[in-house]
Parts: structure tokens; sequence; C-alpha cells
């Protein structure tokens, strides 16, 4: 039947069924609005796409482990206010308000960690707690007004750029040791003689890396070079996608996300690694909150209002299992990518603000429903 | 008995699971107030047949015939047969905890007034009037259920069935979660339902019971129906010579192996019911294990094995505590982590629940244990990784397509010998197997077998939990037979029957009588 091969190859192939979307997303856009695939616009929607992106990354790790925080709109607004009040009023210089921001981030998350691990409040609680207890210390940090101007390095992170010729070394930079870690594997296989993909798989896989990272770096430079916040993250992209792929960490996490008891019983020590996972969260809240803040300027009462749900939309657009043990990084952020997409397109239509939020909404139902057709039944 | 009427009447039941035939030509019959007593080995098929009778397996899923009351009874769901009046009392309790005492007597019957409203006055005046016939004056039954013991709350299950106009009552090990003085009030129960004519089906482990409370009692074993006789004619020994006798199959291909001293020994070791922790479900046993030696422990469900090897493995949900003495040096196991890193494995019982991670990869859950060996800094060398799966797939003989296709595709038999390949990478001094065979296909159990025995002529010491008799007998050096969370003997096994062990597993205060 046609529908079950359709079915099959989703399930064995969910990034290309993900990047039709974002492709039909975007033609559509395009088609309704005429300049939506521009280069200026690209580079927009990216940068608009970071932060929740940021906050995907974290949050994808806590849902394959099986947990959920909604804390993180509110955690990223006080950071990001912290950062402000630190720089504007108190005078801090920009790295070490930076470096200040990022240790009580982590320390947060590793704080609502200890809710849920040690004393076993369900996540979902202490993070419904910390969704109205962040928001009110910000308000109390900021005393409900916004904090401006903040310095200029600061804002420079939110909305500099990497100049095309950097860019450019850049872009090479990453393909050549994408390559070399293609090639890396090969030998380290052949030596022990484990089995091999054949090589023209991996000359297709690197061949195709390599344009995707073409088009990307070329197309943003055609407007100012690559964004400063969509470098960090790519970065943390790459950091998290290793995470979650070569680490005793990442695999605990996959683990414990699929079987808790199992995995207990395997000698692993769940509660530290759940603790981590909210630790990482935190220190996620922290990045986020710093670019929001450096990207609007200031810090803002109202800064991360309902980020939890777009970064939580985001991982279960990308394949995440509500039911913890399945998820991956890059398939976050394309989910990220359509949120924003999303957001983007219908500003540049002039949709009305609540068309918005019923088209997101519904494309996050629609999306999971998809994803659940594409799965194996199981009893 | 021909001329007098049957109540209930079942004709050569017979029911296969994909080819295996669980039931083989089983024929019941009861009548009004008489109580059967339903015998046989673990996995003899009685739960299968319980479920045949009860509806949860539909009519036409098995070939046969029940007639009830002179009827064809030909039963789609549970609720046509508790319709009929055959009512079912599982091994684990079904209560609602949160639900009232009232609510859950009448969940899914519930009394009601015009448009639904639930008649709660009605209720609570009934539900306290069924409590007092079973000798409950002190249950507020507008309390939840938990707020009762265990002893309490398989009463309450009763008084479920009685409110659904039970006929027949089919009680499966209803004491198995009861203290001594809990048990004497359910078979005093028992006895004063029969004289109001209810017809009860009492299966059970602990023949004493049986004996006081039944006045026929069936045997099946494998399957088949071995035997149907008045109580008066038997006695213990009599019914354990009926309900063993499977046949010894030469399955076990045996290694020689050296025994040598003793290397591991666990004291007073006791664990508490969770939910009722008036009860021990271990209570104070001692071993020692030698190096190399396979240990075989018996005894019937419930008896407290598992329980055992979980609270010496630092897993027991629940309180517990036992001195854990490696190579003389005393061990505090908190966790499993404790436990496997000062040189203990487990195997657990429960394959699906606590075995594998089933959305991994084959590869991922046999490292699962070991990770750290394949990282430096926490990163993994996947190559070498993968080197030691392939090794072990190919060693342990998993039937895989590729180490990276998810656990959950895997045939039980190979999902288990991965699980075991993990434990096996964590070089254990000590390795517990906890039912290593269940729903495992015959050539996995050979291999299965092959290997535990390779491990012994290595020096490993083998803790065998077994709820098949002729596996412990066919594996074990020594045979420790368990029964109500004591031990009830440690035989070497040298000429060892099954009757002998499973003697020793039935309650030994039964054999006096």
């Amino acid at each position: 039947m046609p529908a079950q091969s359709i079915q099959q190859l989703f399930a064995r192939y969910k990034i290309l069924a993900l990047l039709l979307v974002v492709a039909a997303i975007w033609i559509f856009f395009h088609a309704a609005t005429g300049d939506f695939i521009t280069a200026r616009n690209i580079s927009n929607l990216f940068r608009q796409m970071a932060i929740t992106g940021m906050l995907a990354c974290g949050m994808v790790f806590v849902i394959i482990a099986g947990e959920i925080d909604l804390s993180v709109g509110s955690l990223l607004g006080l950071l990001g206010g912290v950062v402000a009040v630190l720089t504007v009023n108190q005078g801090w210089s920009t790295p070490v308000a930076i470096a200040a921001v990022l240790v009580l981030g982590v320390l947060i998350g590793l704080f609502n960690g200890f809710w849920v691990t040690r004393l076993r409040v369900p996540s979902f609680i202490v993070g419904l707690g910390g969704m109205l207890a962040f928001r009110g210390a910000l308000l109390g940090t900021t005393h409900s007004a916004t904090i401006a101007p903040v310095p200029a390095d600061l804002v420079y992170l939110g909305q500099g750029y990497v100049a095309p010729l950097w860019s450019t070394l850049l872009g090479v930079a990453i393909f050549v040791v994408v390559a070399a870690l293609a090639l890396l594997r090969r030998r380290r296989r052949a030596q022990l003689q484990i089995r091999q993909l054949p090589w023209w798989a991996d000359l297709l896989k690197v061949v195709a890396i390599g344009i995707a990272l073409a088009v990307f770096v070329a197309t943003l430079n055609r407007y100012g070079g690559i964004p400063l916040p969509v470098l960090i993250l790519v970065a943390l992209l790459a950091v998290f996608s290793y995470l979650a792929n070569q680490t005793v960490l990442g695999r605990h996490i996959y683990a414990m996300g699929g079987n808790l008891e199992a995995t207990r019983l395997s000698g692993v020590n769940v509660a530290r690694v759940k603790l981590v996972v909210f630790g990482i969260m935190g220190l996620m809240c922290a990045f986020a909150g710093i670019v929001n803040t450096a990207r609007l300027a200031a810090g803002s009462p109202a800064a991360g209002t309902n980020g939890e749900l777009d970064a939580i939309a985001a991982c279960f657009i990308g394949g995440a299992s509500m039911r913890g043990g399945a998820g991956t990084v890059h398939g976050a952020l394309i989910g990220a990518l359509v949120m924003a997409s999303l957001d983007n397109g219908m500003s540049m239509m002039d949709a009305e603000t609540y068309w918005q939020y019923i088209v997101k909404g519904a494309i996050l139902v629609l999306a999971v429903w998809v994803d659940v057709l594409s799965r194996p039944q199981r009893d | 008995m021909p001329g007098e009427s049957c109540l209930f009447e079942m004709r050569g039941i017979a029911k296969s699971f994909g080819g295996v035939k669980a039931l083989d030509g089983i024929d019941l019959q009861l009548r009004a107030g008489e109580c059967l007593g339903l015998c046989g080995e673990n996995g003899a098929g009685k739960s299968t047949l319980m479920k045949v009778l009860s509806g949860v397996y539909p009519h036409g899923s098995w070939d046969g015939e029940i007639r009830w009351q002179g009827e064809p009874l030909r039963a789609r769901s549970v609720r046509d047969s508790e319709r009929a009046g055959i009512v079912i009392i599982h091994q684990e309790l079904m209560l609602v905890p949160q639900l009232s005492v009232a609510e859950n007597i009448f969940l899914g019957h519930e009394l009601t007034r015009p448009g639904g409203r639930m008649d709660y006055d009605a209720m609570y005046a009934r539900a306290g009037a069924l409590l007092k016939e079973l000798g409950l004056h002190d249950v507020n039954v507008a309390m939840p259920a938990m707020h009762y013991g265990g002893g309490h709350q398989q009463l309450f299950e009763i008084a479920k069935a009685l409110a659904k106009d039970a006929k027949l009552l089919i009680l499966d090990e209803p004491t198995s979660s009861l203290t001594t003085s809990e048990t004497e009030v359910l078979l005093g129960i028992v006895e004063d339902l029969k004289r109001r004519g209810v017809a009860c089906i009492y299966i059970s482990h602990k023949l004493d019971e049986v004996m006081r409370v039944c006045d026929t009692v069936s045997v099946i074993r494998d399957g088949r129906h071995i035997a149907t006789q008045p109580i008066a004619e038997l006695d213990v020994d009599t019914l354990i010579t009926l309900m063993v006798g499977r046949k010894l199959e030469n399955l076990y291909p045996r290694i020689e192996h050296a025994i040598g001293e003793v290397i591991f020994e666990a004291r007073h070791a006791t664990c508490l019911d969770p939910v009722n922790p008036q009860r021990k479900r271990v209570d104070d046993v001692s071993f020692q294990l030698r190096r190399g030696e396979i240990l075989g422990i018996a005894g019937l469900v419930g008896a407290g094995r598992t329980e055992l090897v979980s609270a010496i493995f630092g897993a027991y949900q629940g309180k517990s505590s036992v001195e854990v003495l490696l190579e003389g040096r005393p061990l505090k196991l908190r966790s499993p982590a404790d436990a496997i890193r000062a040189g203990l494995g487990m195997v657990p019982e429960d394959r699906k629940r606590h075995g594998i991670v089933p959305l991994l990869g084959v590869g991922d859950n046999i490292t699962l244990a070991t990770l750290a060996h394949y990282a430096h800094a926490g990163h993994i060398d996947r190559q070498r990784e993968l080197a030691a799966v392939e090794a072990q797939i190919a060693a342990r003989r998993v039937k895989t397509a590729s180490p990276a296709l998810p656990i959950a595709r895997l045939s039980g038999g190979n999902q288990q010998k991965a699980v075991l390949a993990r434990m096996l990478l964590a070089r254990p001094k000590v390795l517990i197997l906890d039912e290593p065979t269940r729903g495992v296909d015959v050539g996995a159990k050979a291999e299965i077998y092959r290997l535990i025995f390779e491990l012994a002529a290595q020096g490993v010491a083998i803790i065998l939990v077994s709820s098949e008799l002729p596996e412990v007998l066919g594996m074990a050096d020594r045979v420790l037979v368990m029964g109500e969370g004591r031990l009830r003997g440690d035989f070497p096994n040298q000429g060892l029957t099954q009757e002998q062990v499973l003697a020793a597993a039935i309650d030994a205060s039964a054999r006096a009588a």
C-alpha cells in the first residue's frame, strides 16, 4: 500500500519529512508575501529562532529523560534581567556579568533538579512553581521596568555579525572538520575490523553537508555574515549532538527515559544524571536570557513569556517522545525553525496576533499526529 | 455423581498460545456450596484455566465447552461471566486505592438514582452490611481503601464479589499477601460462604489451606488434568506426588566445574511488604555461596525469592536489611550501582520492565552497565564500544540484523542473551539470575544453560532463581528452598528429587496434619 510505504519513509527519515515541512512553509509564505525567501529575511529568521533554539537544546534532553520543565521562559526572563541589572545598574563589566549569569543559571537549574530528584516533586509541578516564582523574581529585580541601555559590547552579542570573510573561513573550517572526522572514523573501523558503510555513502553524506553549509553561509553572507546568535546556536548544536551521541551522559539520558528501572538496575546513578540534565537546562536558560537581552538591547520584565511553550513545541515537532527515551537535538532545532518560520511569515503577512497563536497551536498538534502515525503500533 | 445437579461443568477445555498447548483437555465440575481446590506447580496452567472460565479469554479463543446451571456459557468478556455469577479474585489486589471502600465495592456496578446520580447512602448502607457479613465491623466505608491494610483489602475484594451476587467465586492465591491471622479470617469466611451455597474454586500453593477448606481437589500438570479426588482420600504427600512428575529433559549440558572456597555470604536478609509492612516477604534468610558453585533457589510463586535477591543487589523497592560479605569483606550496597561496582551482577526477573531499554539498540543495551569502560572523560569511543558489542553478540549468539537495531524487535531469547551480555561485561564474581529462561524458546534456553555452566567453570559463583523444578535440579550444585519468606531447606543436589524440593517448599506444618 502506498500509504504504508510513505509511512515507512517518514519513520526512517524523520528529518527529511521535517525539512519538507519547513520547505512547504517557506514556499507558502514566499508565494503569499513575495519576499520571504530573501537573504535579509532568512538571516532575520535564523536570528529569531536562536533563542527558542537554545532553550530547545536543553529542553530536548529534559524530555528525552522523561521529564518536563515549564519554568524556562520565566527563568530566561529572570537571567536576562539579571545581566541587564548587573551591567546597567551595578556597572559590572560585560564578561564578568555574563560569567556570573551563566553560573547562576546552572545553580537555578540544579535547584530545580534537586526538587525533582531528591525531594521527588514531579517536574511538571516544579516547573509550574518556577514559572510563577521566577517571573515574580524578575519583576522584583527590575522593579517592573525596562532596564536600558545595556553596554554596546553586550548588544553586539545579540545584534552583531561575523564578517563575511570570517564566516566563509568558518564554514570551510567546519567542512574540513566534518570530512576529517568521517575519514578518521573509517580508518578506526578498518583497524578494529568493524562493518563499514560503503565509501560512497560516507562521501555522499560529507558532500551533502558541504553543500548545505555553502548555501547557508553564502545566503547569510549576502546580508552581513553569520549573525552572532546563530553562530552560538550552531556551536550549541555541535556540542549537544556530541553530548547526545558520543558521551556516557547522553547514553544514560536516553536509557533512563526509555526504561528508568532497567537503567537503575544496570548500575546507573539515575538521580545524578537527571540532576545534570536540569543543570544543563538552567545553563541554556542563561544563554538564551543573555542573548535575548542583547538582542533587545534592554532587560524587559516581559522577556521570555511563553518561551517554554515554544521550546517544548519545538522538541515535540522535532520528534521527541512524550514518554521519554526518544528525540534528537537537530530535530528539536528544526522544530524551533518551524515555529520561528510561522512567527516570521505571519508577521510579514500582517496576520493578526491571534492567528499566529491559532496556527502555531494547530501545527504543533498536526506535527505530533504525523509523528504518531509514522510510529510502529505498540500494544 | 450422576443425578445430582452440577452448578458448573467444564469439558475438554484446550487453549494454545502460538502453537504451544497451555491447556489440553481439562474437565472440571462443581456443585453449589462446594469448594474445589486447584493444585499444580508453577506454570501448570491454573491461571490460564481460570482466565478461560472468567471470560478474560473470550469464548471462541479456546476449545471445549463450559456449562453453567445446565446451559452452555459463551462469555465474550469478564462482564458476561460476572453477569452469570462467576467472579474471580485475582492474586494481586485490584482496588483503586484513592476511591472509598464503598466506591471500590460497587465499581462498575454503582447504585444510582434517576439521572445517573450516585446513590451514596444506599451504597454505604449496603457496603457496611456486606462487610459485617464478612466479620468486619470497624470499617468506615467512606474512607479511601488505601487506609486499610492488605488483609482488609482482600476482604473488600470478596465483598465486591458478593455485591455482584457471585454464585461461583474463584480465589487465586488469596492469602499470598496476608499474615497468619488474616489468613485465618479469610478461611473462616470461605467456609461460611460454602454454608450459604456459594461455590468456590480455591487456587493455592499452601496445601494446608487447601486441605482445610476444600471438599475436592483437582490437580493439573503441564496443562493436563491429572486427578480429581475428594479431600478425605488425600493427604499432602499424595498431592505432592500428583503435582510433580514433569519429565526431566536433557537440556542441561553439564560441564564439570570445580567448586572452591566460600566467596559470598548473605546474612539475616529481611524484606517487608511495601503495602502491608506487618508482613515479611523475606524473613531472616542467610546463606553462603562458593566460588564456581551454581546455587539454585527454588520455591513456589510468592515465596520471597525475587525479593531476597533484589535486597542483596540493593534493588528492593521497600524496607529491607541484609548483611552481605564478598570474599570475607562486608559490603554496604545501597543501590545496584554499588552492587555492580563491588562485583555482583543481576539479570532481573521481568525482562520487559526491568531488563531491556526497548528503544535503544541491541549494542547500547549491552554496554549500558559498563559504558565507562569505553570512555575517556565522558567521551565514548564508539568504535571500541562497537568492537566489544560485536564480540559479545558473537559469543552469546544474539541473533540480530545489526547492533543498532532496537532491542524490542528481537525475540525474547535474544533479548535475554543481550541482557546477560550486559552483566557479563561487568565481569561479576557473583551473578544472580532471576528466572533467566522465562519466556525463552527451547533453543535459546539450551544456550543460556551452557553459558551458565561455562561461567561456573570460570569460577563465577551463580545464584539461579527458578520456578521450574527440572531447571533447578538440572543446573544447580546445591538447592535452597524457600517458602513464605523463610529458608525451608538447603540440599546438595545429589539424588535430589522434585518431590523432596516441593515438599520442602510447601508448608512443613501441613505435612504433620
